[in-house]
């Protein structure tokens, strides 16, 4: 297949096209994944601020469990004066604000007598609870959150660290991320009676918060001091419980500045570590404490996939990569079309040229055309036209070389050549047609006379006199041709007879014997014929002439004024 | 020719060859606080292109279950008492030090070289723990609320004190202490008479305190926070010194009952991977600069240098192996966790 300049030019100008949109495509997808991934970083930051504010406000909700409770006058009552059937019907609100709160692994209520004896505990046991006997009650003054919390003012929550429960004693959290929150019960005249205490499941209520995320979300909660408390990987959290402290900001360098406090909030990326099983987008946020705690602070974090976050930019690189394509295609046909058209003028240019190389008329030229290719067309028009001319003259200049070549200057009959080739082409055609020819070989008798006695103005003068004669003594069809000097031949094509040719002979002899005028007189000639006939005499143009040239010298020497036949050949 | 062009290569080989592909050892060390500070560890590792991995236990309760676990195979190396040692060696948890691997052993005072001197060191002329440090629990007190030092460990049970006083979280101390109140003949010797009485002893401690501490940061923080009056100083001299840093007045006595006292050692866990690591750990901390940090920032006695600390004049009670540690640990988790004497001495 030929690939015009058309196809080419509309292909290189798609490529362009083509090259240009893939450019504008990948930068736009450059910048636009950037914006996308900033964006959903953004909105990981968002929903990680969001779940730290859903810490920050459980644990008020479990403040305000706590106040109710504190402020029940039961509470105080069987603190003042313990009494059994109060006790279980305190128990089964517990067990009720228990059913209501998953994550809460014990409601106790402690009093401040005795040691901190515990006068009412209900522990989660699976899906029911169990009240426990007054035999296993436990005196717990000596801990944190019955000591601390006794010197708290009324409605002040106690909150403890968040720890591994090592209290040994407890049904469900033994051995579990757990942490306290206690309120103190005081007396109207502020005498503190005892404490109401929530043991929470530190992990339960992360996993509550967090059940709206995506499944491919993970969470992540590290103490004030970044202590790691909630990971993926179980092994590195709460380190410090097991004597190896694995802290947030050694674990995730990018979490330094917040650890530091200089930043309340981080964002960053992270290449797959222990417990991630992909690179994920990170965010973590200070969460202040709103309850007078001893971390203060909570670090919560949440990780996504960096694969979700890029699943937004890959199906925008699709769309860009499609409409890239498509509009590529439109273009690239949109060119052809363009490129076509552009061309439509060249191509007639083309067909003007192919025209004209041929020599044929070159039809339409767009010669009013203002640009290059009107230019184009108007130079060719001037080239063609000066082409013609010069073949024109050139032309001229061969006819007169042809001329030159086959007549003789003087009598312009046709000279030795070409009297050749014309009975050549007799000879062939008798052959063909079974036909003949006949060669009359003259030879003017007193001409050397006249070109010495006259001189040779009255030569030329006879000569190309008796040319005229003898032209118009015979038919078109035959040719008169001068040999040179005096010397004549007349080839008659088609005669059938010996007869014709005598006929004819007699003839040229008859134009010539008026004379042939010159300066007011008359000058005298008569010529000598001697014929020959194909193929009697001869079948080749030598023989012929030969014989012919013979049978004119016996004529010539017999007399003058005569003419006779080749003699026959054996 | 051909010999020498090769021994040049090879020695072209071995210099260009990283350094650090010749030692790539780990060493998992087992320790209480302050015996592997991050200073003393890192000069270790640079020493030895190892890479030290320190688990910190703040209980001999809590060392018992790390080294039993595994049999051992977690760690390589742990500080242990004399006295706990002895149930180590027992169960087969410890392996025998090539003391002739360890030339720092003659920068020991004399008394802790003469290994066979110090009871449970040596069994079988094996070598199975190298002493590094060594404090008395004595008492501290807060000079502002006590302004007299106390003479006796019954100052503990003072009712003036109670919610005043912050103890140690231990059951082996503990029930050694309640021996010494009850004025058993050893405190390391609780006979199955005698058991209620130390239970009601301990309980009535724990009445009598604001809180229990296991590591000696921990007991610092309780001791300010509370403004406890006094504190049975398990960790001795160590805790005096943090105290003393945290710019709080307090006193130190050792109680006329004699101060119970406890000599730290370096073991090898039959676990251990790389025995020349763990010698050469042993070496090492008995080098000038770990002696230093001890005696200095961590306040404890070294075995190279005479201690500041420790009064020789003073009584002292070295520990020995009790009658059951297990059954110590298993009643004073009851105790702690609240029960009450009935249900602490249940089977």
């Amino acid at each position: 297949m030929k690939y015009g300049i058309a196809v080419k030019l509309a292909l290189l100008l798609a490529a362009v096209g083509i090259c240009a949109s893939a450019l504008t495509g990948a930068y736009s997808y450059g910048v636009s994944r950037s914006l996308l991934v900033e964006s959903s970083q953004q909105s990981l930051v968002a929903a990680t601020q969001v779940l730290g504010r859903r810490v920050d406000t459980s644990l008020e909700e479990i403040a305000r469990n706590l106040q109710v409770l504190a402020n029940h006058p039961s509470v105080r009552r069987t603190l003042k004066q313990p009494d059994p059937q109060m006790n279980a019907q305190l128990a089964e609100l517990f067990e009720l604000m228990m059913q209501a709160n998953p994550a809460y692994f014990q409601i106790r209520l402690i009093s401040a007598d005795n040691f901190g004896l515990e006068q009412v505990r209900v522990d989660r046991l699976g899906p029911s609870f169990i009240n426990v006997p007054e035999a296993d009650l436990q005196e717990k003054g000596h801990f944190s959150y019955v000591s601390e919390t006794l010197q708290l003012p009324s409605g002040t929550v106690y909150m403890s660290r968040i720890t591994i429960n090592h209290e040994r004693g407890v049904y469900t959290g033994a051995e579990r991320p757990s942490m306290q929150l206690a309120m103190p019960v005081r007396d109207t005249d502020g005498k503190a009676l005892g404490v109401v205490v929530i043991n929470l499941d530190v992990d339960g209520m992360f996993a509550l918060l967090a059940t709206d995320l995506p499944l491919d979300f993970r969470l992540f909660l590290a103490n004030g001091q970044g202590d790691i408390l909630i990971h993926p990987d179980h092994s590195k959290t709460f380190g410090f419980d097991r004597g190896r402290r694995v802290l947030l900001q050694d674990e995730f360098a990018a979490t330094r500045s917040l650890v530091t406090g200089a930043t309340s909030q981080v964002v960053f990326q992270q290449p797959t570590t222990d417990g991630l099983l992909q690179p994920v987008v990170m965010a973590f946020v200070r969460q202040p404490l709103k309850l007078r705690s001893e971390e203060g602070q909570l670090y919560v974090g949440l990780a996504q996939p960096l694969s979700s976050v890029r699943e937004g930019a890959r199906h925008l690189g699709l769309l860009i990569m499609i409409s890239v394509l498509g509009f590529g295609l439109l273009g690239l046909l949109g060119t052809l079309f363009l490129a076509r058209l552009v061309l439509r003028p060249l191509r007639q240019l083309i067909a003007a040229a192919n025209l004209f190389g041929r020599g044929q008329e070159i039809g339409y030229l767009p010669l009013d055309r203002q640009d290059e290719i009107g230019e184009l067309a108007r130079s060719f028009q001037q080239m063609q036209r000066q082409i013609g001319e010069q073949l024109g003259s050139l032309h001229a200049s061969q006819e007169q070389l042809k001329q030159m070549a086959q007549y003789d200057a003087l009598t312009e009959l046709p000279n030795r050549r070409m009297l050749q080739d014309r009975l050549d082409l007799a000879i062939a055609r008798a052959r063909r047609h079974g036909g003949c020819a006949a060669v009359l070989f003259i030879d003017l008798d007193n001409f050397k006379d006249i070109n010495d006695g006259w001189g040779h103005d009255a030569g030329d003068a006879v000569l190309v006199a008796v040319a005229q004669r003898l032209r118009l003594s015979v038919r078109d069809t035959d040719t008169v041709a001068r040999l040179g000097g005096d010397e004549f031949v007349v080839l008659l094509d088609g005669p059938d007879t010996e007869r014709d040719a005598a006929l004819i002979a007699g003839k040229l002899i008859d134009c010539l014997s008026p004379g042939i005028p010159f300066q007011g007189g008359t000058l005298r000639v008569a010529a000598s014929i001697g014929i020959s006939i194909f193929p009697q005499h001869g079948i080749t143009a030598p023989q012929l002439l030969m014989a012919a040239d013979r049978a004119m010298y016996s004529v010539k020497a017999n007399g003058r004024g005569g003419f006779g036949f080749a003699v026959l050949q054996d | 020719m051909l010999a020498d062009w090769r021994r040049l290569l090879t020695t072209a080989l071995l210099l260009l060859s990283p350094l650090p592909a010749l030692a790539d050892g780990v060493l998992r060390v087992l320790a209480w606080p302050g015996y592997a500070d991050a200073d003393v560890v890192k000069e270790f590792e640079q020493r030895t292109n190892s890479k030290v991995e320190v688990t910190i236990v703040e209980s001999d309760a809590d060392l018992w279950r790390k080294l039993n676990e595994d049999n051992g195979a977690n760690f390589d190396i742990f500080a242990v008492n004399t006295a706990e040692l002895q149930r180590y060696i027992h169960q087969g948890l410890v392996t025998e030090i090539n003391t002739a691997a360890i030339p720092n052993l003659t920068r020991q005072l004399p008394r802790f070289r003469q290994r066979q001197g110090i009871p449970g060191l040596v069994h079988g002329g094996k070598t199975y723990a190298i002493p590094y440090t060594y404090s008395e629990m004595g008492l501290i007190y807060d000079r502002k609320q006590i302004p007299v030092a106390p003479d006796s460990i019954t100052a503990l049970w003072d009712k003036r004190y109670q919610g005043k006083i912050i103890a140690y979280n231990g059951g082996v101390h503990s029930f050694s202490l309640a021996a010494q109140v009850l004025a058993l003949p050893s405190p390391f010797h609780i006979g199955e008479q005698q058991w209620p009485a130390a239970v009601a002893q301990l309980i009535a401690l724990r009445r009598n305190a604001s809180a229990f501490y296991t590591g000696p940061a921990e007991s610092v923080a309780l001791f300010k926070e509370r403004r406890a009056a006094l504190m049975f100083a398990n960790f001795g001299s160590q805790q005096l010194q943090l105290l003393k840093a945290a710019n709080v007045d307090v006193g130190y006595a050792i109680p006329r009952e004699g101060a119970l006292a406890w000599l730290d050692c370096w073991a090898i866990s039959r676990g251990v991977r790389d025995m020349p690591l763990a010698t050469r750990w042993i070496n090492y901390v008995l080098d000038d600069m770990p002696g230093r940090v001890l005696l200095q920032r961590q306040g404890l006695a070294n075995t190279t240098s005479p201690s500041p600390y420790f009064k020789n004049t003073a009584r002292i009670v070295w520990l020995e192996p009790a009658e059951s540690e297990e059954r110590r640990d298993k009643l004073w988790g009851r105790i702690l966790a609240g029960d009450r004497a009935g249900k602490v001495l249940q089977p």
